[in-house]
């Protein structure tokens, strides 16, 4: 019901604001990977990225958590660096991504800890992935689930499965795409045994032109996280301040995160 | 010689109040040091016996494999080619199991917790069995598929009872999530610390669950005849394993679960193997042990303290008193060095009457506390690793408890003693006092 409500709360928001890219007809296998290639493709930026991110933390028992980051990305070479500035236990901390790599730094131990690329984003239900580039369509292969309605949207239903070699966190994941603007309006990540782990909710898109790109780059304003394991589990992510200049070169190095601790 | 014990035992008998005094201090300072010894030999022995089938061999043959530099599994591939070395080269071998080792999230309707899988055929679990006190439910159903064994403290975190249902999540090897749902079969009894970190699953699950073929697992545990060939049977193995091609990991005294962040920030992939010991894999609860070590030197280093000054004082007052008599006996041709003997001796046999009373009393007590199956609070249990107050006494820390403590009263003794030999014949028999 609370996610019903989002929906019909959020169900005007960014229509009006998106581009009609499809009907409401069912999709065939090259229509299906030329809608991934387009998702892919909108949040693609080429050039740099960086953006201020809200977190807030729901966990069954516990006290909720608010954080604070900054996202830097550098899609060209696939570098992302996640750096915390709120709550003050929280300010240093942060997570660099250098090709394969994925590291965590922490200010009060001073230490560098290689974390797995499937980390979960600060304990939360976030992941690393959430806010790296999209990649569907290079790691997924589509088959049609079919029309639904999602509030007040018309969307299509699509399963993903992962394809053969490509190591992902979830090898089949479902997403219900607007009919009208292909935009993620909700997406459940399964794990190699189907149990359902996690659903997200993608209620406002937004774009901003990109220089490097010259066209728009599309992102999901607010991200919805709910845990399916443990029901009670859920993170709200509001991105804010997306700014697409390039940035400074030696950002994404362990000597510049360690520096904003000092 | 005799002649000086006759001396001493009658000196001892006639002040036998300071004696009763000074004795007792001993006799309740050794009583005191036999029965904290007994303690921390108890939870020794009680880490050993429940850590070395709960968690660890004597010895463990594992390893990590990493599939991406960063990505750690603690995981042996192509196992039955290590086994085949393994058996081998240890003829002090008594018994092996093969385990599964893994790290997940164990979800119930209500709760949840972090926690160390470990993967296990119970038949061939002879010792494990031993050790185990169900409290609920058939440890042999663990034989079943999609089954897991709980202790009580876990099921009472997770609200649960046997034949419920728990959701196991984590990730592959290679980073894949997923899950495995097991059904509770038994709840085994607390057993300290221990007992806070592992769920037990049956090893087919955990090969289900982290999509692991026939020939791969976590770790080999090897159970030795005698601990004393724990050296060199490691030293073998890594030799032996090293000589037919494997890498192995640069030994280290941590168990494999703190070993994850180093692994993972080294640059190598594929597989490494990992020797350890029941020590290393144990490392992480030593603390109570020297804690208690720790606490039983400070205390008995005080208690000596002030029965050395006990000792001093009182041999400083019975050369006042018989200082004539030192005179006495050195007129007429006793040598300095009996008369050091003499007051030696007398410290000596205090020491020795009070110290075996001491201990005779801890052993007493020791006794007394095991037979009646003291229980402890929870809090308690995380120290001495069992359910129960237990004190291990063994006849050789008895007898060093003995030989050390006399050795001290009898030294204390030394300077005293010292002073009265050096009294001039003459001095000592006009002294008045």
């Amino acid at each position: 019901m609370r996610r019903l409500i989002l929906f019909l709360c959020v169900s005007w928001f960014g229509v009006g604001l998106l581009p009609s890219t499809a009907g409401a007809a069912p999709l065939d296998r090259a229509a299906m990977v030329k809608m991934l290639e387009t998702i892919d493709d909108r949040q693609r930026n080429g050039g740099d990225y960086a953006s201020l991110m809200y977190i807030e933390r729901k966990e069954k028992g516990k006290t909720d958590i608010a954080q604070e980051a900054l996202i830097y990305r550098r899609d060209a070479d696939d570098k992302l660096m996640i750096l915390y500035s709120k709550p003050k236990s929280e300010q240093g901390k942060g997570y660099l991504r250098v090709d394969r790599n994925l590291w965590y730094f922490d200010p009060t131990v001073g230490k560098w800890e290689r974390r797995t690329e499937r980390e979960r984003i600060g304990g939360t239900d976030a992941r690393r992935q959430d806010f790296d580039e999209s990649r569907l369509a290079l790691e997924y292969d589509p088959t049609y689930e079919g029309e639904e309605k999602l509030g007040n949207f018309t969307v299509h239903k699509l399963k993903l499965s992962a394809k053969q070699g490509v190591d992902v966190a979830y090898p089949v994941i479902l997403l219900w795409l607007d009919t009208q603007t292909s935009n993620i309006l909700k997406r459940q990540e399964l794990a190699l045994s189907g149990k359902l782990m996690r659903t997200s909710y993608y209620p406002k898109w937004q774009y901003l032109f990109s220089a490097s790109k010259k066209a728009n780059v599309w992102y999901p304003q607010e991200m919805r996280f709910y845990d399916e394991v443990e029901k009670d589990n859920s993170t709200l992510i509001v991105v804010k301040n997306v700014d697409l200049r390039p940035l400074e070169a030696n950002i994404f190095t362990k000597a510049w995160l360690e520096s904003k601790s000092r | 010689m005799w002649t000086l014990l006759q001396i001493a035992a009658r000196n001892l008998a006639q002040h036998r109040r300071r004696t009763l005094l000074l004795g007792g201090a001993i006799a309740g300072v050794t009583g005191l040091l036999v029965i904290l010894l007994g303690l921390s030999t108890g939870i020794r022995e009680t880490m050993l016996r429940t850590a070395t089938t709960l968690l660890t061999g004597h010895i463990n043959v594992a390893g990590f494999y990493k599939v991406t530099a960063g990505q750690s599994a603690p995981v042996v591939t192509d196992y039955r080619a290590v086994l085949e070395i393994v058996r081998r080269e240890t003829p002090e071998l008594t018994y092996l199991v093969e385990r599964g080792r893994g790290y997940g999230k164990i979800i119930s309707d209500t709760a949840s917790m972090q926690g160390g899988i470990s993967g296990l055929d119970i038949q061939g679990e002879t010792g494990l069995r031993e050790v185990l006190q169900i409290a609920d439910g058939r440890l042999d159903d663990l034989s079943q598929p999609g089954t897991v064994l709980l202790f009580e403290d876990q099921a009472k975190r997770l609200e649960v009872k046997v034949g419920d249902t728990l959701t196991i999540s984590t990730s592959t090897p290679r980073g894949v999530a997923n899950t495995l749902d097991v059904r509770i079969v038994a709840i085994a009894r607390d057993v300290g610390l221990l007992s806070r970190f592992y769920v037990y699953i049956p090893m087919v699950s955990l090969r289900n669950l982290y999509q692991l073929n026939d020939n791969a697992t976590g770790a080999l545990m090897l159970y030795l005849k005698d601990l004393q060939a724990l050296p060199a049977v490691q030293e073998r193995l890594r030799a032996k394993l090293t000589e037919a091609g494997y890498r192995l990991l640069d030994p280290s005294p941590q168990p494999f679960f703190q070993k994850f962040q180093t692994v993972n920030r080294e640059d190598w992939t594929g597989q490494k193997l990992d020797i350890t010991t029941w020590e290393d894999e144990t490392s992480f609860m030593s603390w109570t042990l020297q804690t208690l070590e720790g606490l039983t030197f400070t205390l008995i280093s005080i208690l000596l303290v002030i029965i050395v000054i006990g000792i001093m004082n009182t041999m400083w007052i019975a050369i006042r008193e018989r200082t004539r008599e030192i005179g006495t006996l050195r007129a007429i041709g006793m040598q300095r060095s009996r008369v050091m003997i003499m007051f030696l001796i007398e410290a000596l046999l205090l020491g020795l009457t009070g110290t075996a009373v001491g201990a005779l009393g801890g052993l007493g007590v020791s006794a007394l506390l095991n037979g009646l199956g003291i229980e402890v609070p929870v809090a308690v249990q995380l120290f001495l690793m069992s359910d129960k107050l237990f004190l291990s006494v063994h006849g050789a820390t008895v007898l060093l408890s003995v030989i050390a403590i006399s050795l001290v009263t009898t030294l204390a003794a030394l300077y005293p003693a010292y002073r009265a030999a050096r009294l001039k014949p003459i001095t000592a028999m006009h002294h008045i006092g």
